[in-house]
């Protein structure tokens, strides 16, 4: 299903990439979207992400959350005006047949208040079944977008699950004899007892400071790319504070204003370093 | 006299915002083509209109030009714009001018149907390309007829239903409605909801709990209702749980049992059936799952997570507001009960479900204080905390649950204005109006007591909270204001005291209104000082001291206990001293000491009578 995905929209001009090398809380995080996505340039890419939500897992044990699961990304910048038929074609080309389904593009506003980003666009249904968020971005890191991208956000646990007619994502067939469980149920249950009980908050409080403080440093230095990487780590460094409950509410708010403060000039910066050295 | 169709054709729009264009169309095109629509039509792929009846040609204009008086100077480069000479110019009430002759329909269409594209106002809206137009979603198509013409840069195709039909040619504006139907959609709103309504009522008793039914009008543009089955073992969920599963996102209608009803927008029944069965089942497996935790967790524990949890930023968490509320509802005079409420109220906040159901804030908090044992009475109040949830919904039954939803609302108010949220103009994001309302209600129909001095010290709040009790009596304003202006210090007693001062005979309201309002405009700015007794010379003027003390306390106390005819007798009995006294003594003596001693006298009768409120805002 990745494969075909991924063929699909290489076959439309999509750079295929892999996964980003550090934890993201969303497709949308990796800098193929979210610095990509600024300036004028045209861009378009499909990967799948790995996405860790540290306050989501939920020990293996509920078929439908966890602190890792796969996204499957589309950016088309500028949107292309057939958007959503190259879209609904990609569900036909995993075999789809739209015409005895009931697929529909239901409201749904996105908004990520720490990179200062906002967008409107749907959730796409099949059956009642949600299987993609797809967004037109307007803002990304506190700046109108230059040309507006298309988004479209696989929720591949729901995609499979709903061509295997299975229940749970647990059960769903990922090879021959394995299923979804096999490979990650463990990792659920370690991983979920990492982020709640295990964790070790003061390390974690460090990290924070240490990576904001080189993300302001290599900001100085003109190195935005290195800089949002330090974003990312602060981002996901918050994420496991807060799933640890070791973050008072004020100081919570103080957190979130302190990666979206590193997005905001990270993007900043980025855009700035576009006008001398054009990304593409 | 011809007829035009005109369709925007879009990407699938929020429900919010075809109903906002759909509202918003008629008067435009009358402002633009000077006629109202036939028909309009709103879906979420399409606005249009219908347009019978249109002129052929624009009216001629008058096109004004400079005073006659100028002519010399201005009346060649005034005519040189509107290409005639300057012979041809005409006179009308001491100006130049010319008639510009209207033009015909099809050469003004494409800006006016332009026109009316671009004054569509939505709550959100969006770019998507370089061409700048702001719309909810991407615009894919304009189309647009006149009879069997075509407009100049408007399409003539329209598109039917997304997956079971394509482009189609639209031959004429009368043929919009007929093509689109043989293409899968209906293109009016009100025959899709009568169509699910009937699908709806064919399947048995059916219910909308939480309103969704006008919502899911705009989802579809063919619809087509169903029913659907879950497993039985769902049953054993609290009723709102399972409802709120099939409602809140899912937008299901509940068919009692194990049934409920949905609305396609096509495809192959059984197919599209058996998913939205597995999409609600786990759905309610995923309840389930989070229900037995929270209840694992149990209520006491969920309170021990409130800290972790912003209530509102600069106002703490929901531990804090919990603190404030405990604190609150013993102000309101709370018992056992409602203070065990209180402390219990948000805890639902930190359980799984409320955040997978927000809509179950509350109920939910109830049924876990029932499972850990607490009494009906407390859980019962903290079921009704959120009420009344609008102008006209019920008010919580119990005492403790009245306390306990009047304490959240005073506490929502002083927290949104001691942060200087307050609303303006039709912007009220923290539905403040809807608190303050709700919070007379209580004190009112209620009949709960809520001292206004205490509950809100910040006296814009205060006057904020009273106005709203000028919409909701029905009382002439003028009672209200000058009840509120009354030394009652409970808020329902400031609207039982407007509601006797509205019912009082003209008769008995005269001679008390004549005492407060010739006292008041003579007494003017003259502060309460002690009026001195020696200094009184005149018998009128000793006999109004004397019967001002006396009375004074009694309409006090009198108000106070909330006997307003008793106090308003009492009022009533200073009028003849009070009119002795303008008879016979000269307020405005020559000695100033006196003067002022007089002049005190009737600030104090003022005060005493205005116990009973300000008569001056009664006008007579």
């Amino acid at each position: 299903m990745l494969a075909s995905l991924l063929a699909y929209w290489a076959e439309r001009g999509c750079v295929v990439m892999q996964p980003y090398h550090t934890e993201l809380a969303a497709g949308t995080m990796n800098p193929a979207t979210f610095l990509r996505c600024l300036g004028p340039q045209e861009w378009r890419t499909a990967y799948v992400e790995p996405v860790i939500r540290p306050g989501d897992g939920r020990y293996g044990e509920n078929p439908f959350r966890f602190q890792h699961y796969y996204q499957l990304q589309v950016i088309l910048k500028p949107t292309p005006d057939d958007v959503l038929e190259q879209y609904w074609g990609s569900l036909e080309a995993l075999g789809i047949d739209l015409t005895r389904h009931d697929p529909r593009l239901v409201e749904d506003d996105w908004e990520q208040p720490t990179l200062g980003a906002w967008g409107l666009g749907w959730e796409v249904w099949l059956d009642g079944m949600e299987i993609t968020q797809f967004t037109y971005f307007q803002q990304l890191g506190g700046m109108d977008v230059d040309v507006v991208p298309a988004e479209i956000t696989y929720g591949t646990e729901r995609l499979a699950m709903f061509l295997q007619g299975k229940d749970s994502a647990l059960e769903l067939e990922w090879a021959p004899g394995i299923t979804w469980g096999d490979v990650y149920r463990e990792s659920e249950r370690q991983f979920s007892t990492y982020n709640f009980e295990a964790a070790s908050v003061d390390m974690l409080m460090r990290h924070f400071d240490d990576h904001e403080a080189e993300c302001r440093r290599l900001l100085e230095l003109g190195l935005p790319l290195p800089a949002y990487d330090h974003v990312l780590k602060c981002s996901h460094t918050f994420n496991l504070l807060d799933a640890r409950g070791a973050t008072s509410v004020t100081e919570r708010a103080a957190y979130i204003g302190r990666v979206r403060t590193l997005a905001r000039n990270v993007a900043k910066a980025y855009v700035e370093s576009l006008d001398a050295h054009p990304a593409v | 006299m011809p007829t035009l169709l005109f369709e925007i054709g879009s990407e699938e729009l929020p429900a919010s915002a075809v109903v906002a264009g759909a509202r918003r169309l008629p008067e435009l095109v009358k402002a633009q083509l000077g006629a109202e629509p036939a028909r309009v039509y709103a879906g979420p792929r399409r606005l249009a209109v219908r347009v019978d009846g249109l002129a052929e040609k624009t009216p001629d204009e008058w096109a004004k030009g400079p005073p006659v008086d100028l002519r010399e100077k201005a009346a060649a480069g005034f005519a040189k714009r509107h290409g005639v000479s300057v012979d041809e110019l005409e006179e009308r009430d001491g100006f130049l001018g010319v008639t510009v002759a209207g033009k015909p329909l099809a050469d003004v269409l494409p800006e006016r149907l332009d026109a009316i594209l671009r004054g569509l106002a939505f709550p959100k809206t969006m770019r998507w390309d370089a061409s700048g137009l702001r719309y909810p979603r991407p615009v894919r198509w304009l189309l647009a007829r006149l009879d069997a013409d075509a407009v100049e840069g408007f399409g003539t195709t329209t598109f039917g239903h997304r997956f079971t039909a394509g482009a189609i040619e639209v031959g004429s504006a009368d043929d919009y409605e007929r093509a689109l139907r043989e293409a899968n959609v209906e293109p009016d709103a009100s025959a899709r909801e009568r169509t699910i309504r009937g699908g709806l009522d064919a399947l048995g008793e059916w219910s909308d709990p939480l309103g969704k039914l006008a919502e899911v009008v705009q989802l579809v543009e063919w619809p087509r209702v169903q029913d659907a089955t879950f497993d039985e073992r769902y049953l054993a969920l609290p009723e709102r749980v399972v409802i709120t599963a099939m409602q809140s996102h899912q937008r299901y209608f509940p068919l009692g049992e194990n049934r409920f009803a949905f609305v396609a927008n096509g495809g192959d029944p059984e197919t599209v059936r058996e998913g939205n069965e597995r999409v609600l089942t786990g759905r309610l497996e995923d309840a389930t799952f989070t229900f037995e935790r929270d209840v694992a967790r149990g209520i006491d524990e969920l309170v021990r997570g409130l800290p972790s949890i912003t209530f509102f930023a600069e106002a703490g968490s929901f531990a804090d507001k919990t603190e404030r509320l405990v604190k609150l509802v013993d102000e309101l005079g709370g018992g056992e009960a409602s203070r065990e409420a209180a402390r219990l109220a948000k805890a639902d906040q930190a359980a799984e479900l409320v955040r997978e159901f927000p809509d179950l804030e509350g109920y939910i908090g109830a049924e876990y204080a029932r499972l850990a044992g607490y009494p009906d009475a407390v859980a019962k109040a903290i079921e009704e905390q959120y009420l009344p949830d609008s102008a006209s919904g019920p008010l919580p039954e119990t005492d403790a649950g009245k306390i306990l939803a009047a304490a959240e609302r005073i506490d929502n108010l002083q927290i949104a204005f001691g942060l200087g949220h307050k609303p303006t103009g039709s912007r009220d994001p923290y539905g403040l109006r809807r608190a303050a309302i709700g919070l007379l209600r209580l004190a009112t129909e209620g009949a709960l007591p809520v001292d206004r001095t205490t509950a809100f010290a910040d006296a814009e709040l205060r006057d904020f909270v009273e106005e709203r009790l000028e919409g909701l009596l029905d009382v002439p304003v003028e009672f209200v204001r000058a009840a509120r202006k009354s030394g009652v210090r409970d808020l329902g007693a400031v609207a039982a005291l407007a509601r006797f001062l509205a019912a009082l005979d003209d008769d008995r309201l005269e001679p008390v209104h004549t005492v407060f309002t010739r006292a008041s405009r003579i007494a003017g700015s003259q502060g309460n000082g002690r009026v001195d007794a020696s200094l009184l010379t005149e018998d009128a003027e000793v006999q109004l001291a004397r019967a001002v003390e006396s009375e004074e306390a009694r309409i006090a106390r009198e108000v106070e206990e909330g006997d307003f005819e008793s106090a308003f007798d009492a009022a009533a009995t200073l009028a003849p001293v009070v009119e002795r006294f303008f008879d016979e003594v000269l307020v405005m003596a020559e000695d100033a000491a006196v003067r002022t001693n007089r002049l005190r006298l009737l600030s104090e009768l003022r005060s005493a009578v205005g116990a009973l409120g300000d008569f001056s805002e009664i006008p007579r």
